[in-house]
């Protein structure tokens, strides 16, 4: 037993025969925000998507909760309290919010319940409910993207490139809602990111990723050098 | 005059209920069911043999929804699920399948032509016209399952799953909805609405093992043409069926058997959408 | 090489072989069968050579027809009809013939115009196959006392030869026919026709003009099949509807089905068993063998979906193991100097887009993008995720994606032109996914790649490929020309990426379009890529557009950078430039001003 919610050793993965990530071991704790920084086409996408079970590894193992989970079929991943918020197509556009939302939770009756616990972190987003989510502006699809996390009551949460696109003001409000789900509903988070800032606002801890390995890995405190870091992020 | 315009709206009618099943399956597993056929036979036979039980005609019709969504239940675990990386071999499997259905029928029925009992007989005054009062029964009905349809698809659980997954499967997937369930699901309702519709044709014609055929290619066309949305598949079958209906009444009956095909491959060499979103 | 010339190739042997020994067994068959069977044979070889067209179309090439008995019973009615109506004899028979032909081509030639267009689906092109003989079938039915109507037509005059003659005209039509079907296959086009059947876009990108081939293909099957349908109808001296019916025509595809597709002799040998025992034993239990020969072709699909042949086969093989002298080695030579250097070190640029615009409904991805590559350069690409770089390469290699502006390549506009041509205008696109073709060997992957410029042999292979010396250069580099007899999808996936290369460079490209090149490669083989694309760009002239995330590899080999967010060109510059740029810092770190909804 350790106290780790998701183990992964020695993950190896890719598409056919490329491969994308070679040995990758990790651990997330309970209530932890780890942060997986790296450029683009890093692999940092690759990593959710074969740990959420879209994507087979090639060897590796992947652990939740002690239970192996490796290359499990997506939605047990989802329905195991994971809650993916992938970087791209996160929506469905033509569906209004509020049918979004529904769809972040396995039940309509669960769906009654939980609502209103979004209507206290993005009150936007309740007030817009019939609304088609494509018609939204970037911003408010991010946080509907959030709430729909949210909804599930998941105990973990994998989360890609929230912050891209979005004002700083915005950015500050997801760093926010994330340190509150964190430390009031004990979620633990996996947030893969290229915002530097963002990411160490919020994360316990940092993993960076460089042509599918990890390079660097640390505790974010006052002595994390974000200077350093973002040697490893510039363009 | 008026008994054409009967006519079109009928056969719009008639045509939209045959091509519901298939609009169901091709939408939400991205395939052309051509079994289609052989589901609306069943239907017919179904129809028949409640007919011969002494079974009210009217009951024949769900009952028929019933059986067909149970035996799709089956085809779809057995012959369809393991072809969903073959597209075109699912196509021949659901062909192949077919012709068992239609020899199973002529080996238990012969291939002779079977009649139905009609739950409506004659004709009624109808704004002034005299006409066949089933056909206009098919008309109110076709009219109540396209909103039972809609009703279906956005009002309920399953209905919000299954457009998830028409429209971006993997993300479905990611958020808990088990797609396999959804696909087998969808299989039974459009087996079950296809038989609905052979049961509820049948009054209308005859039943043959071979029954389900002339309206295989029709539905394939108006199916394609509309993309996967009811109200465009309503749109399709007014216009296309309507079309057939003046070719046959003004020019020719036998042209008129071919309109809605060539029209439609014209329309979709043209612009490959089709009416959806047109 | 030159000693090709003077022997006959093993294959073209094993044809002649094949061929001889089937003629004979047709030859001395008749005195061997009673009438009854000879009856039923005649009909059944004549079928198995329209089977053999079924199997080339959709086994070979991919095209699922449903239609290919509407071409038999084209062929049927012409003689039944010109017999009927308008005299027999030597004089008239012939031109029956060459009416049943020649309207069968043309029949087949506009239902190719309806199916077969760049971007139109399989599943679009089966449907319109099974519409052709539903169709034909209602003409027929319209056709009243000249066509006979649902009856048909019987009793029209005919030659009454012995049955004898009448099968050694069947049986040697299908040998004939299968020979050259199977020289055909085996041959460098054969090749161009798996190819379209694995990967159909990625040979319209390679110049392989996609949609004529299919249509062409359809011509000369659909004449093969006519002329048997006209053959059996002066044998039968019947023709009905049912001929032209699609319900024979999907019998077609399940004989096909279950003798084994792609390969060529299973469904042949398949429809003859079939049609054979169905003659045989209809009578006895018609609905029961129907029932089953339908069971049988759902268990084919579902769990055998190569068919019966290759058991056969896998049988065979155990007891001959099978030789591996089969492949001819082919060998590699250089291209002439060509067009690649003349063009691209001229005066105008190879490369010029103004005001170029894409959108998808409302939503705007590419906007007022002007850009000029010239010869020699190296042009980098980048930008944040969806700020529409593969988009800009799609319009650039496909005439039909853009909304507005236009695309000059080497001065001339792009227009509309499809992908085919648009490399026939000198542009050449490699794609993020390595998308090969798993069944070819590396060498038959070059010469696809040298389609558009050289051509293929119909019924021959060639055992050199003549290539540019850029592609030979990469072959060099990864070892690949000692691995030109093996098939791709045995490559590691760095090879993948030296092929996908240096047959995009095959088609002798003056402007290269490359996505992503290095994904997946490790450290070394980026750098022998770098060192490539480098040469490419000083010694050859090209004007190459790369697009890549790792800014290290951009800034090592490109000489001007262009800097891409929500679909406009943000900077351009040097890869020093826009690095030091706080804007486009700002950019990458999500820092910029969200767009007001």
């Amino acid at each position: 037993m350790n106290d780790a919610i998701l183990s992964v050793r020695d993950l190896n993965s890719g598409y056919g025969s490329a491969s994308v990530l070679r040995n990758i071991s990790l651990d997330i704790k309970k209530g932890e925000i780890l942060t997986i920084l790296g450029k683009n086409g890093m692999g940092k996408s690759t990593l959710l998507n074969t740990l959420m079970g879209f994507v087979s590894p090639f060897s590796g193992k992947v652990m939740l909760n002690d239970k192996d989970v490796t290359d499990i079929k997506p939605h047990l991943m989802a329905r195991s309290g994971v809650a993916h918020t992938p970087q791209e197509n996160t929506l469905f556009p033509d569906l209004t919010v509020e049918d979004n939302l529904r769809l972040g939770v396995t039940s309509d009756r669960l769906f009654q319940q939980r609502i209103s616990t979004i209507e206290t972190i993005f009150p936007r987003i309740i007030e817009r409910l019939k609304q088609r989510a494509g018609t939204l502006s970037g911003g408010e699809q991010k946080m509907l993207l959030m709430s729909r996390g949210l909804v599930a009551q998941p105990q973990l949460m994998f989360i890609d490139e929230v912050s891209e696109g979005l004002q700083p003001a915005m950015v500050d409000r997801m760093a926010e809602v994330l340190i509150r789900a964190r430390d009031e509903l004990g979620i633990s988070v996996l947030l893969v990111e290229q915002n530097l800032d963002f990411a160490l606002s919020v994360a316990n801890r940092f993993m960076i990723l460089k042509l599918g390995e990890f390079i660097e890995q640390g505790v974010v405190d006052d002595r994390t050098s974000a200077e350093h870091l973002s040697a490893h992020l510039a363009i | 005059m008026g008994s054409v315009t009967f006519d079109v709206l009928t056969t719009a009618a008639i045509l939209f209920v045959v091509s519901t099943g298939l609009m169901v399956i091709l939408g939400v597993m991205k395939l052309l069911n051509f079994a289609h056929g052989a589901f609306l036979t069943t239907g017919g036979y179904v129809a028949y043999m409640a007919g011969l039980a002494g079974v009210s005609p009217w009951l024949s019709i769900p009952l028929a929804s019933i059986l067909g969504f149970l035996f799709g239940l089956v085809v779809e675990r057995i012959v369809i699920r393991p072809l969903y990386q073959r597209p075109l071999d699912a196509i021949l499997a659901t062909w192949g399948l077919g012709i068992v259905i239609s020899q199973v029928f002529a080996l238990t029925f012969g291939r002779g032509v079977q009649f139905a009992p009609s739950p409506l007989s004659g004709t009624v005054d109808f704004l002034g016209v005299e006409y066949s009062a089933y056909r206009l029964a098919i008309a109110a009905i076709a009219i109540l399952l396209a909103f039972a349809l809609i009703g279906l698809l956005s009002l309920t659980r399953f209905g919000l799953n299954a457009r998830a997954v028409i429209v971006n499967e993997d993300l479905a997937r990611g958020l808990g909805i088990d797609s396999t369930k959804v696909r087998s699901l969808t299989f039974g309702l459009g087996a079950g609405l296809a038989c609905a519709a052979g049961a509820l044709i049948t009054p209308l014609l005859s039943v043959d093992p071979n029954m389900g055929l002339p309206w295989l290619v029709n539905s394939f066309m108006l199916v394609l043409v509309s993309g996967v949305s009811f109200p465009s598949l309503l749109f399709a079958s007014l216009v296309l069926g309507g079309t057939q209906v003046l070719v046959s009444t003004y020019v020719s009956p036998i042209l008129g058997g071919m309109t809605i095909v060539v029209l439609a491959a014209l329309i979709l060499r043209l612009n490959p959408k089709g009416f959806s979103r047109a | 090489m030159p000693d090709t010339n003077i022997t006959v190739s093993r294959t073209h042997r094993a044809a002649l072989i094949g061929c001889l020994i089937g003629l004979c067994v047709v030859a001395v068959a008749p005195f061997t069968l009673d009438i009854y069977l000879t009856n039923i044979l005649i009909r059944t070889l004549l079928l198995a050579a329209v089977v053999m067209t079924v199997d080339i179309l959709w086994g070979y090439t991919g095209i699922l027809t449903f239609g290919q008995s509407a071409f038999f019973g084209i062929g049927a009615y012409a003689c039944g009809l010109v017999f009927t109506h308008y005299g027999f004899g030597p004089g008239w028979a012939f031109a029956a013939l060459a009416i049943a032909l020649g309207v069968a081509a043309i029949v087949a030639a506009a239902t190719g115009w309806l199916a077969f267009f760049h971007g139109s689906s399989p599943i679009y092109a089966s449907i319109i196959t099974l519409a052709l003989p539903i169709v034909l079938t209602q003409v027929i039915y319209s056709g009243g006392s000249f066509t006979g109507s649902s009856s048909g037509l019987s009793g029209f005059p005919t030659y009454f030869w012995d049955l004898k003659v009448w099968f050694w005209i069947a049986g040697g039509f299908l040998v004939l026919t299968t020979t050259a079907g199977w020289l055909l296959v085996r041959s460098d086009f054969g090749r161009v026709l798996i190819a379209i059947r694995e990967n159909e876009d990625r040979s319209a990108y390679l110049g392989i003009p996609v949609s004529r081939i299919k249509t062409i293909l359809m011509v000369f099957a659909a004449m093969v099949a006519s002329a048997a349908g006209f053959a059996y109808a002066a044998f039968s001296n019947v023709v009905a509807p049912e001929l032209v019916g699609f319900q024979l025509g999907t019998e077609l595809l399940i004989w096909t089905a279950l003798g084994g597709r792609a390969t060529l002799l299973g469904p042949v040998f398949a429809a003859i068993g079939i049609d054979t025992m169905s003659s045989w034993l209809s009578g006895a239990m018609p609905f029961l063998w129907k029932l089953l020969t339908g069971v049988g072709f759902v268990v084919v699909i579902v769990a055998l979906p190569r068919g019966l042949a290759p058991l056969l086969t896998a049988l065979w093989h155990r007891f001959w193991p099978k030789s591996n002298s089969m492949f001819t080695e082919v060998k590699i030579t250089q291209a002439p100097a060509s067009r690649m250097l003349r063009a691209s070190f001229g005066d105008t640029p190879p490369l010029r887009i103004e005001h170029l615009s894409r959108r998808y409904g409302s939503l705007k991805v590419l906007s007022d993008v002007n850009l000029v590559g010239h010869g020699t350069e190296l042009l980098g690409v980048i930008g944040p995720n969806g700020a529409g770089k593969t988009t800009l390469m799609r319009c650039i290699s496909d005439g039909k994606e853009r909304t507005d502006g236009s695309i000059h390549i080497n001065n001339v506009e792009i227009g509309r032109c499809s992908p085919q041509r648009v490399v026939g205008l000198g542009v050449g696109r490699s794609f993020q996914n390595t998308s090969l073709f798993d069944t070819l060997t590396v060498a038959e992957c070059l010469k696809l790649a040298r389609y558009r410029l050289d051509g293929a042999k119909l019924f021959d292979r060639v055992d050199t490929v003549a290539l540019p010396q850029p592609a030979l250069d990469i072959l060099k580099a990864t070892g690949l020309d000692q691995k030109l007899s093996n098939e791709t999808r045995n490559l590691s996936h760095g090879m993948k990426r030296g092929l996908e290369l240096a047959m995009v460079l095959a088609t002798e490209p003056s402007v290269l379009l490359l996505d992503e090149p290095t994904a997946g490669l490790t450290r070394p083989e980026r750098m022998a890529i770098g060192e490539v694309l480098t040469r490419l760009t000083r010694d050859f002239g090209l004007c190459i557009i790369l697009i890549e995330h790792d800014l290290d590899f951009v800034r090592a080999i490109s000489n001007r950078v262009v800097v891409l967010h929500q679909g406009a060109i943000l900077m351009e510059g040097t890869v020093e430039e826009v690095v030091a740029s706080d804007l486009v810092k700002a950019v990458y770190a999500g820092h910029h001003e969200e767009e007001v909804a």
